[in-house]
């Protein structure tokens, strides 16, 4: 009975509301998509880090016994037209060692494998730029080897007592690692894959909490809808529990055809997602497509979340059937919701001591969520200031509403503020790179103890057969090969590909080399920022048209009859701008610098101009996108109101 | 010849439907006009084309002389809000305002100040009989309160003519009467015209005259006319 009654009441809603119906099935749609490339986010990083963890080996225990020991690994950078290439040198310790993933055997002393992308660019380029370096290649590996799809990656067979698996190395991991004997080559996600997964759980947490807000917005849009006639169903006598069933069943069904749409669209998307460069590549497609168990588990959370939103927004209705037919003055919002964002506002620097990441995200989304529950008193606050000094009709009927609802309004402006607030935080933490300038580019490559000038004499030697012309300086044990004359990159290569080996297990690089890592990470939190900042946009305009139009809808009754006394469209219009605009200007304005506030802990060096630029565009994008969104919902409003008899339904 | 209002042989049709099959009416200045009839007969309709919300398919509409039906709808809607006052059966008030903001409303609308407008609507809280209910929001009054409070919008701008359809059809019938006559007597007080329809024959008692409408005809006329 139930289930027969909710279908008749979703078709019966008229085809304003069957439009409801399609505003939350969109909502519910994009917050699906954007959940799942949420949470597909933070898995493709961990299939990231596991995909390289071989690549950094974990030595076996001082004690334990010899014959645990199967391998000896140890990797470095090494660099070509300025990409940097992951090198492993490998030497079995048995013969029966098991190889590494994305090989079918252990690669023999002498042999190297390269990368699809690497084996490629060494058939593009002269084998004097770098073929040479990698000679006698076996084969190529395959993708359970790569971090990511057109990564540059060499693995070289050694003896187990070759120079190169043997002698000293840098023990900083910018430049690699030293040799190990390992007992297996499963390895353990490097340090800055971690690194990564945590920026990742960052900005997921950045984009689940708007989301939370708009999915649950989304929720109360359908039971607005209902609210009369579920108080009506009430008065004539259907049960509590009869009227929360049928809303229930309504939102749940409508919430689960919105998230089949999203998934299908998240699934659309996919392909585009994988072109964003992170950690200096593009992603597998398979690494963005979350697992079947995760998707259904998306696909069951999402209109259960729905559901029980639904619910608590019901629970006036059920208490009283004449909560919703009678409109009193509502309670005054809590000054203690403000309360609580100061505590963890103040609280903060001393959270971020710690340090545990893990700490940090929780102290960040709880920030976030207090910022979620400031929010309406705070635009509350802005109401009753907009009503006392309103002089116009449009501003007195924005401020009155501010006060009539202020968590309808902050829901509105909620996505804006909340993208304030990351943009204010990533605005202040991406600085604009380490840029220095650069010197004349110069390979150095640190040499064994006291052999420094008979490396430096092979230096030359290499050089002038490899026809760089270049000026070879020793600088303590380093030393120094300055290529002279006109240098393209072409030459640049062919010297590297010359002192390739030169020092058995080193690389020679220059600084721009080294520094490339730090580029790297500003890099792509740069990208990480832009990703954020976008889905979070995506999250607020959608949230402010679909907020505006379910505004309409809910007022349709009155906004008719004002319209019918008179009442010019431009008022009610002008009041519905300013209701968004009064609380998007203070409250957009106000996360921001709680953000940036929340950034000052982590800012490494002065703001940056990057960072700033990008807040700007920020804010003019979301104060354009909110206002376009609402100017959307115009439209709805005129042929709202021109029914001639408005009639309650 | 003192006719505040008139409607010339009016048809509206709609699809199929002939709502208003050629109406003409007259109504004089300071006069109240109760249209009495039985559902669907085409009462709002007519009420609608009088007061410029729908534009007759036929026949003319004119107030004080001047042709309104063939306005854009951009005068019209001037012309309602200046001219014109309107009370409808209920949710006309926004339940955001507090009572004396929404009596305010339309003069704010016509450009009087904020202050003036308040003090102004606040003059009509105790004749109506709603004194001390000047800051108390829709939701906090009574039906009957709450048409009052309609009743004082409409009038406030001092319009020429007042349209009610079913004012008091939403409140119980002695509620409704005494809403009724009220509304009769301050349109009288402000020597503005009034337009209701209603199917309680006690309320049309209170007015000058009845007209019954019938399947989109006018059929009867009673009591004082001249
Ligand atoms: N917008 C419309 N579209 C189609 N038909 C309409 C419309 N408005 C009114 N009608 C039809 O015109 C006729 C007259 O309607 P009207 O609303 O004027 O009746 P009424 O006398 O006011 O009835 P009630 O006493 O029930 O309010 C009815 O048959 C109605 O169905
Ligand atoms: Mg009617």
């Amino acid at each position: 009975m139930n289930l027969d009654l909710t279908w008749r009441l979703l078709k019966g809603g008229g085809r304003k509301g069957l439009l409801g119906v399609w505003l939350t099935l969109g909502a519910v749609a994009v917050s699906t998509a954007l959940l799942l490339f949420a949470v597909a986010a933070n898995l493709a990083f961990d299939a990231r880090a596991e995909r390289g963890a071989w690549r950094n080996p974990v030595p076996v225990a001082k004690d334990a016994a010899a014959k645990d020991a199967v391998a000896v690994e140890a990797s470095r950078f090494d660099y070509v037209r300025d990409r940097a290439i992951t090198v492993v040198d490998l030497a079995a310790l048995r013969p029966d060692a098991a190889p590494p993933p994305g090989l079918p055997r252990f690669p023999k002393p002498g042999e190297t494998w390269l990368s699809p992308a690497l084996a490629e660019l060494a058939r593009e380029l002269l084998p004097a730029e770098l073929g040479d370096r990698y000679p006698r290649p076996a084969g190529v590996l395959g993708d359970e080897a790569l971090v990511y799809p057109g990564e540059l990656v060499a693995v070289v067979g050694h003896a187990p007592d070759a120079p190169a698996m043997t002698a000293e190395r840098s023990d900083d991991w910018i430049v690699g690692k030293p040799p190990v004997r390992v007992a297996s080559l499963a390895g353990t996600p490097s340090e800055d894959a971690e690194a990564y997964k945590v920026l990742a759980v960052i900005a997921s947490v950045l984009m689940v909490v708007p989301l939370l807000v708009f999915g649950g917005a989304a929720a109360r849009l359908t039971v607005a809808r209902r609210d009369r006639r579920l108080a009506a169903l009430r008065l004539v006598g259907a049960t509590p529990g009869q009227v929360v069933r049928m809303t229930v069943a309504e939102a749940v069904l409508v919430a689960l055809a919105g998230a089949l749409v999203g998934a299908v669209a998240f699934a659309l998307a996919v392909p585009l997602l994988t072109l964003i460069e992170i950690q200096g590549g593009a992603w597998f497609a398979g690494d963005l497509f979350p697992g079947l168990a995760v998707l259904a588990g998306v696909l069951v959370a999402v209109p259960l979340l729905v559901g029980l939103s639904a619910v608590a927004g019901l629970r006036r209705v059920v208490v009283s059937p004449l909560g919703v037919a009678k409109r009193e003055t509502p309670p005054g919002m809590r000054f203690v919701r403000v309360l609580a964002l100061l505590a963890v506002l103040a609280a903060f620097p001393m959270l971020t001591q710690g340090t545990s990441v893990a700490i940090v995200a929780v102290a960040l989304g709880l920030a976030f969520l207090c910022l979620n529950l400031a929010g309406p008193w705070v635009v509350g606050l802005i109401g009753r200031i907009t009503a006392g000094t309103a002089r116009g009709p449009a501003r007195l009927l924005a401020g009155r509403r501010l006060v009539d609802d202020p968590r309808s309004a902050w829901r509105t402006v909620s996505g804006v503020a909340l993208t304030g607030f990351v943009a204010g935080f990533l605005g202040l933490l991406s600085p604009g790179a380490f840029a220095q300038a650069d010197g004349p580019p110069q390979l150095r490559v640190l040499a064994p103890a006291g052999q420094a000038e008979q490396v430096a004499g092979q230096a030359r030697e290499r050089l002038a057969a490899a026809k760089v012309p270049a000026v070879v300086t020793v600088v303590k044990r380093t030393v120094v090969a300055a290529p002279s004359g006109p240098l393209d990159a072409a030459a640049m290569d062919r010297a590297r590909t010359a002192l390739a080996g030169l020092v058995p297990g080193r690389t020679p690089t220059t600084e721009a080399d080294e520094r490339g890592f730090g580029d790297q990470l500003l890099a792509d939190v740069r990208v990480g920022t832009i990703v954020v900042l976008s889905v979070s946009f995506l999250v607020a305009i959608a949230s402010a048209g679909i907020t505006a139009a379910s505004s309409v809808l809910d007022r349709r009754q009155t906004y008719g009859l004002l319209r019918l006394a008179g009442t010019p469209l431009e008022v009610l219009d002008r009041a519905r701008r300013a209701e968004t605009l009064i609380p998007l200007g203070v409250m957009g304005g106000g996360a921001i610098l709680v953000g940036a506030f929340c950034a000052t802990p982590f800012m490494i060096g002065g703001v940056s101009v990057a960072g700033v630029v990008t807040l700007v565009v920020c804010v003019v994008l979301g104060f354009a996108g909110v206002i376009g969104a609402g100017a959307l919902s115009r439209p709805l409003l005129r042929s709202v109101t021109a029914d001639p008899a408005p009639r309650p339904d | 010849m003192n006719d505040v209002l008139v409607g010339r042989a009016l048809v509206k049709r709609f699809g199929q439907t002939v709502a208003l099959g050629g109406v003409d009416i007259a109504v004089r200045a300071g006069e109240a006009v109760a249209i009495m009839g039985p559902s669907g007969s085409g009462k709002s309709t007519l009420l609608h084309c009088l007061a410029g919300i729908m534009r007759p398919d036929e026949g003319e509409v004119h107030l004080l002389g001047q042709r309104i039906d063939a306005m854009g709808e951009r005068k019209r809607s001037a012309l309602r809000r200046t001219r014109f006052g309107f009370v409808f059966q209920f949710g006309q008030l926004l339940p955001e305002l507090p009572a004396e903001e929404n009596v305010a409303l339309p003069l704010m609308l016509g450009g009087v100040s904020r202050q003036q407008a308040v003090r102004q609507a606040r003059e009509w809280f105790a004749p109506l009989g709603l004194p001390g209910m000047e800051t108390r929001r829709p939701g906090e009054l009574s039906g009957g309160q709450a048409q009052r409070v309609a009743i004082a919008r409409a009038l406030v701008t001092r319009p020429a003519v007042v349209f009610a359809d079913e004012p008091t059809g939403a409140l119980d019938q002695r509620t409704g009467q005494d809403t009724m006559r009220l509304l009769v007597e301050a349109t009288r007080h402000n020597d503005a015209s009034l337009i209701v329809v209603t199917h309680d024959p006690n309320v049309a008692a209170w007015c000058d005259r009845t007209v019954e409408v019938r399947d989109g005809h006018l059929v009867t006329m009673s009591g004082a006319t001249a």
